[in-house]
């Protein structure tokens, strides 16, 4: 039986492939969801499968603006809400020396909207259309942060002592991610929705890469899936994610290699440095394991 | 937008679909009782009529980490699906028992503490006997909670590490505003001294790596307690437990109620074989946990008695490579506290060109004698 919601999950799922992003259902449905309870998406899983994508193409599919906020770690409120543009305010306070004005104007004018910078959380919730607002990383910044994020993510307003709260004129959609460096907080992981994402699927990988390469015949893509999901079952340091497939893709197209198959692996062994990214990694990969890997192909 | 073809739900499903969050919890899940509500408004916006488009909706809203994601379609299919399986509710009255087992032990230790105010302070000296005793022969219950709480005050003792975002310096290479600002008021507004920042460095970090096998059953349970204590004090303090495999246990351990800490470190133990690999789980660690756990301020701490059954050259090799990762690799074995010992198994002879310290760990005496060295070494 196909209720309503299917169809709706259905046509997401397309306007999503349309944008560029192949989407599985369950994410799909979390964005459907995103949008009926109004909270935020957490995503989590190995770098490289396409979080931070998600954030790109829902902005793109909800035609607005999307506002990145890069965690790292000593991240502060300063760097994120907003912060005072003191060298211009030190500059007015200097001109203002000789203006007529009262004391308290004087003030007002130095603490107006003109000398506040914006940065992504306040500009988030400021804008006149609902921006999507993405947090990179969070786990890169530290606890404290997350604290003060909650606060926001709660009530969807900030305080600025000089000038008073900042209401949100409009929710924006909230996408988080995480690399799992540092466990997030309970009350965080309870304010959100939750999504793994996992590597992709022989089938899923191959529609990626067909969508994001259409230049590469349907027998070379095929093969190179099967090569990357092959180097994905080896026990490796860092496994190769979608970006890693993608730019190995690029590499083949470039040096004309049109097969894959087990007298190439030399020319193979040279693109290898677009797939695998340490040098203990790369010692895994002698020629014999490559020609292993591309026979099976 | 409300689904028209949604008939209005009916009381049983109602009740069945309110009852999840339980179950859920009941199945270790992080989940609270105002989730009902919340999935009561999912089942009504999604509908209940196709149990795949439910069951993804419903495992974004009450999923929280990935391993709560892999556990949850089988979840589902054991509460929402006809009776194919009734495992789940057996195991959720077996884990009502023991919640309920939990409790009577709760109560049980506010009676001894009870009994303890009536009886003649502890002495000074009976804590040193205390902590100089083998964890080994402190098999009373009543000494078990006494050395937990030395621990605990151990852990406070411990020189704490705080660190600001951003340090005010003398000199550095961005100029700190708020503070110049502030300075400049003394002189008229003219700022004549000028206040720098300078970035901080990485927070220290402590890795505990426990041995639960079952050589060390009577060891392992004290460690367990002891990591419990330093991380409660510390921010950054990541534990795993291993014998076959090995497992992250610093979620478990910061469970607020120590009984259910215990038993859901139990449960993880469990699925291990026999044995003890422990060049095995050290490579494993190496490749899943230590790129993002271990970096330049972090110190390792092994708690083992070196009896490995697996591949000693895999040993040596996964601490050579750990130690390129880590400020400082410290072993400690309880075995060392007697005094003919000499770290001849295989384990201990392939691990021992590696470390920067193997001590005895067998009472609290000698950890207390090693780990603040230890983090001084961080700073």
């Amino acid at each position: 039986m196909t209720s309503a919601r299917a169809i709706e999950l259905a046509a997401l799922q397309q306007d999503l492939a349309r944008a560029g992003y192949i989407a599985e259902p369950p994410l799909a449905a979390a964005l459907l969801l995103m949008q009926d309870l109004q909270r935020p998406l957490l995503l989590e899983g190995d770098a490289g499968v396409g979080k931070t994508e998600v954030a790109k193409v829902l902005a793109e599919i909800r035609q607005t603006r999307l506002i990145r906020l890069q965690c790292y770690e000593g991240l502060d409120a300063h760097a994120a809400m907003y912060e005072w543009n003191y060298q211009r305010q030190l500059l007015a306070i200097k001109l203002l020396e000789h203006d007529e004005r009262g004391l308290q104007q004087k003030e007002q004018d130095i603490f107006s909207e003109r000398y506040l910078l914006k940065r992504p959380l306040l500009e988030a919730i400021t804008g006149e259309q609902a921006p999507v607002l993405l947090i990179d990383e969070i786990d890169r910044a530290d606890e404290a942060f997350e604290a003060y994020l909650l606060e926001l993510l709660s009530d969807f307003q900030l305080s600025i002592p000089e000038l008073g709260t900042v209401r949100a004129t409009q929710r924006p959609w909230v996408v988080i991610t995480s690399n799992g460096t540092r466990e997030l907080s309970d009350a965080l992981r309870r304010r959100c929705l939750y999504q793994y994402i996992d590597y992709p699927d022989y089938d899923k990988e191959l529609a990626i890469v067909r969508k994001k390469a259409p230049e590469v015949a349907l027998a070379l893509a095929q093969q190179i899936v099967a090569f990357v999901q092959g180097v994905r079952r080896i026990e490796l340091q860092k496994r190769p994610g979608i970006a890693e497939t993608l730019d190995w893709t690029a590499a083949l197209l470039r040096l004309d290699i049109s097969r894959i198959d087990v007298d190439g692996a030399e020319r193979i062994l040279d693109t290898l440095s677009a797939l695998i990214k340490t040098r203990d990694d790369r010692a895994a990969f002698p020629r014999e394991v490559v020609a292993r890997l591309a026979a099976a192909c | 937008m409300l689904n028209a073809m949604t008939p209005p739900l009916q009381a049983l499903a109602v009740s069945r679909l309110a009852g999840f969050p339980t179950f859920l919890r009941a199945n270790g899940f992080a989940v609270g009782g105002g989730d009902a509500v919340q999935v009561l408004r999912t089942a009504e916006r999604v509908g209940v009529l196709d149990p795949q488009v439910l069951r993804i909706s419903l495992q974004a809203l009450l999923c929280g980490r990935a391993d709560e994601w892999r556990r949850f379609p089988e979840l589902f299919d054991a509460w929402f699906l006809p009776p194919n399986r009734w495992q789940r509710p057996q195991r959720r009255d077996a884990e009502r028992g023991l919640s309920g087992e939990a409790s009577g032990g709760a109560h049980d230790g506010s009676g001894e503490r009870d009994d303890d105010s009536a009886r003649p302070r502890r002495t000074a000296s009976r804590d040193a006997r205390l902590s100089s005793t083998d964890f080994r022969a402190l098999t009373e219950r009543e000494h078990a909670l006494e050395i937990e709480a030395l621990m605990r005050r151990f852990a406070r003792q411990l020189k704490p590490i705080r660190l600001r975002r951003q340090r005010h310096a003398r000199a550095g290479r961005q100029l700190d505003l708020p503070t110049t600002i502030r300075r400049s008021v003394a002189s008229g507004g003219t700022p004549f001294r000028l206040a720098w920042r300078d970035r901080r460095r990485v927070r220290p970090r402590l890795v505990l790596l426990i041995d639960v096998s079952r050589s060390m059953a009577l060891y392992s349970f004290f460690y367990l307690r002891l990591a419990r204590a330093l991380s409660a004090e510390w921010a950054d303090v990541a534990s795993f437990i291993f014998h076959t495999g090995i497992t992250a246990v610093s979620q478990a351990l910061h469970d607020p109620d120590p009984w259910r800490a215990q038993e859901r470190l139990h449960l993880m133990a469990q699925g291990f074989g026999g044995g003890t690999r422990i060049g095995e789980c050290l490579a494993r660690f190496n490749r899943e946990h230590a790129p993002r756990l271990v970096h330049a301020r972090t110190a390792i701490v092994v708690m083992s008695d070196g009896y490995d059954t697996g591949d000693p050259q895999l040993l040596s090799q996964a601490l050579a490579q750990l130690k390129r990762r880590a400020r400082r690799i410290v072993w400690l074995n309880p075995l060392a506290n007697q005094a003919s010992y000499a770290p001849l198994s295989q384990g201990m002879q392939a691990a021992l060109p590696h470390l920067d310290l193997l001590a005895p760990g067998g009472d609290l005496a000698s950890i207390r004698a090693v780990l603040p060295q230890l983090i001084d070494a961080l700073h």
